[in-house]
C-alpha cells in the first residue's frame, strides 16, 4: 500500500509518558466554599490534573463525569445541578490554564449564590488538590509513513495514545494532536485520515476507548484508498 | 531472593506494557536502590517487597530488600506506633522511644554502607523510619513509603516520627486521604497484586476441592471469606456478628483465615477471642494459617461465593484486590483503601455495621447473576489497574522524577 501524498515529512517519533500523583499542597476542601477558594489558589498543575490527566490515573471507578471537580460535586456534595455544570467544561477549549480557573470559578461562583455556603461533604469525602508528575521518554520508534501509523498504532500503549493525541493539544501550536500534525505535513492525500481524527471526540472516552476509535479512524481510511 | 522475569508477566498485562516497562526503565539501568521494611513473611508490605525487588533487578536496576532485627519489646513498641498512627489510643514513653533507636541504631550499623551509597532508599512504614538519622552520609534520595493510615493519628506519636519523616526527600501513600501535611513532596502509589503468585495464580479445581476437604468445609454450601490478619481492626467479631444476623435465613458457612505476621504481637489475643467466640460453631471456620500458606488462601478466596473485608481502619487492603482478581464480589468496610477498591453497588458493597454486612450478603447469596456481574466488572478494573505492571512503572517513574526535582513535566531520554 501506497499513499497517495504530495510530500515528503519528517519521521513521527513516537512517545510515551507515565504519571504519579502527587499532593497539591492545598487545603483540602469540605464546602463548595472551600473548593472555591482551593480552586482559586491552587497551581495551575492541579487544574491540569483535574481536568486532563484523570484518565491516566489508575482507579477502581468508572465516573460519569471526565474531571474530578464534576465527580466530586456529584458523589459526595450531591449536587448535581452543580457537577453537570463542571461536568460539561471542556479544558481544551482555553487558550491557558488561567482562562479555565476563570471559568471553574465563575460556575462555582454562580452556584454559591444560589445555594448559599451550606454544601458540604460527609466527613472523610473530603476534595484533596492534587498534581501530577509525568515523565515522557522516547519508545524507539519512528514512523516515516502515514501506513506506519496504521501498522504500528496497535502496539502504542494507551499512555502513548494519551501523550500524542490528548495532551499534544496544550503542548502544540496548531492546537491539534501530534499525529494529525504529522499527517498534514504530507499533503491532500491524508485528508480522509485527517478528517477521521477530527472526528473523534476524545474528552469522553476512556484511553482504552480512544485507542480503539483511533484503530477505526487510522484503519478505515487506508481500506478504502486499498480497495479505491 | 527469587529470581523473577517481567517477561512472565506478558500473557496477563500484554506486551505492550512490558516493553513500556523496559523503556522506561534503560532510563534508570544500574541505580542502586535499597528497600528496608521490618519483616520478610507475612503482611502486605512483605508481598509486595518479595516480587518488586527481584523485578526491579529484572529490569536492570540493582536491588536489595533488608529486614530490621528486632526483638520482643522493639516490636510491641512500633506496633504501638502502627495503632497510634491509625488513631487508636497508644503509649509512647521514654523507654519505648529508646528502644526504638537503640534497635535501629544496632541495625544501621550493618547497613550503614549500603544505605549511605544507595541512589535510591525506599524505608517502608515506621519501623525503620529512624535509620534516616543513623545515615548522615547519604547520598542518594530517601523516600519514607506509609502504608497505613495516618491521617488521623495519635498526636504524642505523629509529633515524634514526623521530625524523622520530615527529613526524607519524600514520602509515599496508598491513598491523599492517608497523608499529612509535609514539606517535603508527598506522592500517592495504590498498591497492587502479582497475578501469578501463589496466592493469585489460576488454580486448578481439584487443588480448591482439597483445600475445602481439608479443613472440613462443605463444598455444596456457599463460603463467605474474611482472609486478614486476626487484628481488631479488620473486625472478625463483627463479621461473626453478620453471619449470625444471616444464618437464621440462608444455609451458608463462614471462614475467617488468616496468619500472623512476625511484627504483630497482638495476633494471638485477638485469635483467642475469635476462637472462643465462634466454639461450638459448625458453620464457623477459624483457620490460623502460616505465613506461607499463600495458596490455601488464594484456594479459599475462589472457593468463596462472596468475599469480605469488614475492616473498621484499614490501609489499603490487598486482600479486596486479590478477590477482584479473582472475579469476586467484596462486602467491604467503608473505610480507608477499601472505599477506593469497592465502587459501592458496582463491584461490591461498603457497609458501616455487621447489619449492613448481613443485609449485602444476603443480597449476594439471594441473587447469584448480580454477584457474578460484580465480580467480572471487577477483575476488570484489577487487570487494567492494580497489577503490580502499574504498581513497578510508578516506582520508576518516582525515581526519574526524584532524579530531576520532581518537577512537573519531564523528558526522559
Amino acid at each position: 500500500m501506497v499513499w497517495k501524498t504530495e510530500k515528503v515529512n519528517m519521521p513521527f517519533e513516537v512517545k510515551d509518558c507515565t504519571l504519579i500523583t502527587r499532593m497539591g499542597g492545598v487545603q483540602a476542601a469540605v464546602s463548595l466554599r472551600e473548593l472555591r477558594e482551593g480552586v482559586a489558589r491552587c497551581p495551575l498543575e492541579c487544574l491540569f490534573h483535574h481536568f486532563c490527566e484523570t484518565q491516566l490515573r489508575p482507579t477502581f471507578d468508572d465516573p460519569e463525569f471526565s474531571n474530578d471537580f464534576a465527580v466530586w460535586a456529584a458523589k459526595h456534595v450531591r449536587d448535581r445541578i452543580l457537577a453537570e455544570r463542571l461536568g460539561v467544561i471542556n479544558p481544551y477549549e482555553f487558550d491557558n490554564l488561567e482562562q479555565l480557573r476563570e471559568v471553574v470559578l465563575e460556575v462555582v461562583d454562580d452556584r454559591l449564590s444560589e445555594v448559599g455556603h451550606h454544601q458540604f461533604a460527609p466527613a472523610g469525602e473530603d476534595f484533596r488538590f492534587m498534581r501530577a508528575v509525568t515523565v515522557v521518554f522516547d519508545v524507539g520508534i519512528q514512523l516515516r509513513t502515514p501506513d506506519d501509523l496504521v501498522t504500528r498504532l496497535p502496539q502504542f500503549s494507551t499512555s502513548s495514545v494519551y501523550y500524542h493525541f490528548v495532551e499534544a493539544r496544550r503542548r502544540t501550536e496548531t492546537r491539534l494532536d501530534d499525529f494529525s500534525n504529522w499527517l498534514a505535513g504530507f499533503g491532500a492525500g491524508t485528508e480522509p485520515l485527517l478528517d477521521a481524527l477530527h472526528g473523534i471526540d476524545f474528552y469522553y472516552l476512556t484511553l482504552r476507548e480512544l485507542k480503539d476509535a483511533l484503530l477505526e479512524a487510522v484503519c478505515q481510511p487506508f481500506m478504502e484508498t486499498a480497495h479505491g | 531472593m527469587v529470581s523473577m522475569s517481567l517477561d512472565s508477566y506478558e500473557d496477563v498485562v500484554g506486551q505492550v506494557v512490558i516493553a513500556q516497562l523496559r523503556k522506561l526503565a534503560h532510563q534508570l539501568a544500574g541505580a542502586r536502590v535499597v528497600h528496608v521494611n521490618s519483616t520478610r513473611e507475612g503482611g502486605g508490605v512483605a508481598e509486595i517487597l518479595s516480587w518488586l525487588v527481584p523485578l526491579m533487578n529484572d529490569l536492570g536496576l540493582d536491588t536489595s530488600w533488608e529486614v530490621i532485627d528486632g526483638h520482643a519489646e522493639y516490636f510491641h513498641t512500633t506496633k504501638s506506633f502502627h495503632n497510634g498512627l491509625q488513631g487508636s489510643p497508644a503509649a509512647l514513653t521514654d523507654r519505648m522511644i529508646k528502644v526504638y533507636e537503640d534497635t535501629v541504631s544496632a541495625n544501621a550499623e550493618r547497613l550503614r554502607p549500603k544505605l549511605s551509597e544507595a541512589d535510591f532508599v525506599i524505608i517502608h512504614d515506621p519501623q525503620p523510619a529512624f535509620l534516616i538519622k543513623c545515615c548522615p552520609e547519604r547520598k542518594g534520595r530517601w523516600v519514607w513509603r506509609c502504608h497505613i493510615d495516618v491521617s488521623r493519628p495519635n498526636h504524642r506519636i505523629w509529633r515524634y516520627l514526623k521530625d524523622l519523616v520530615s527529613l526524607y526527600d519524600a514520602s509515599i501513600y496508598s491513598m491523599p486521604h492517608f497523608a499529612r501535611r509535609l514539606d517535603h513532596p508527598q506522592l500517592i502509589i495504590a498498591p497492587s497484586i502479582d497475578p501469578l503468585s501463589d496466592k493469585n495464580c489460576e488454580l486448578p479445581q481439584g487443588y480448591i476441592d482439597t483445600t475445602l476437604d481439608r479443613f472440613g468445609i462443605d463444598r455444596r454450601l456457599p463460603l463467605l471469606t474474611q482472609i486478614s490478619r486476626f487484628d481488631r481492626f479488620k473486625d472478625p467479631l463483627g463479621v461473626i456478628r453478620a453471619f449470625d444476623i444471616l444464618s437464621g435465613s440462608l444455609d451458608a458457612q463462614l471462614v475467617l483465615a488468616g496468619g500472623g505476621a512476625a511484627d504483630d504481637p497482638e495476633g494471638q489475643a485477638v485469635l483467642n477471642e475469635v476462637q472462643e467466640t465462634a466454639r461450638g460453631r459448625e458453620d464457623i471456620f477459624i483457620l490460623d494459617l502460616p505465613p506461607d500458606a499463600h495458596r490455601t488462601i488464594n484456594a479459599l478466596q475462589r472457593a468463596s461465593t462472596v468475599v469480605i473485608q469488614k475492616s473498621l481502619q484499614e490501609g489499603f487492603g490487598l486482600t479486596v484486590t486479590e478477590a477482584m482478581w479473582k472475579s469476586k464480589p467484596v462486602i467491604g468496610g467503608n473505610v480507608g483503601g477499601i472505599r477506593l477498591q469497592v465502587h459501592n453497588h458496582h463491584t461490591g458493597f461498603l457497609v458501616d455495621t455487621p447489619e449492613g454486612a448481613a443485609l449485602r450478603l444476603r443480597e449476594l447469596l439471594r441473587q447469584p447473576g448480580k454477584a457474578s456481574r460484580m465480580g467480572r466488572t471487577a477483575r476488570e478494573f484489577v487487570t487494567v489497574n492494580f497489577l503490580l505492571t502499574r504498581h513497578l512503572r510508578e516506582y520508576l517513574t518516582l525515581m526519574l522524577g526524584l532524579r530531576h526535582g520532581l518537577e512537573s513535566h519531564l523528558l526522559a531520554g
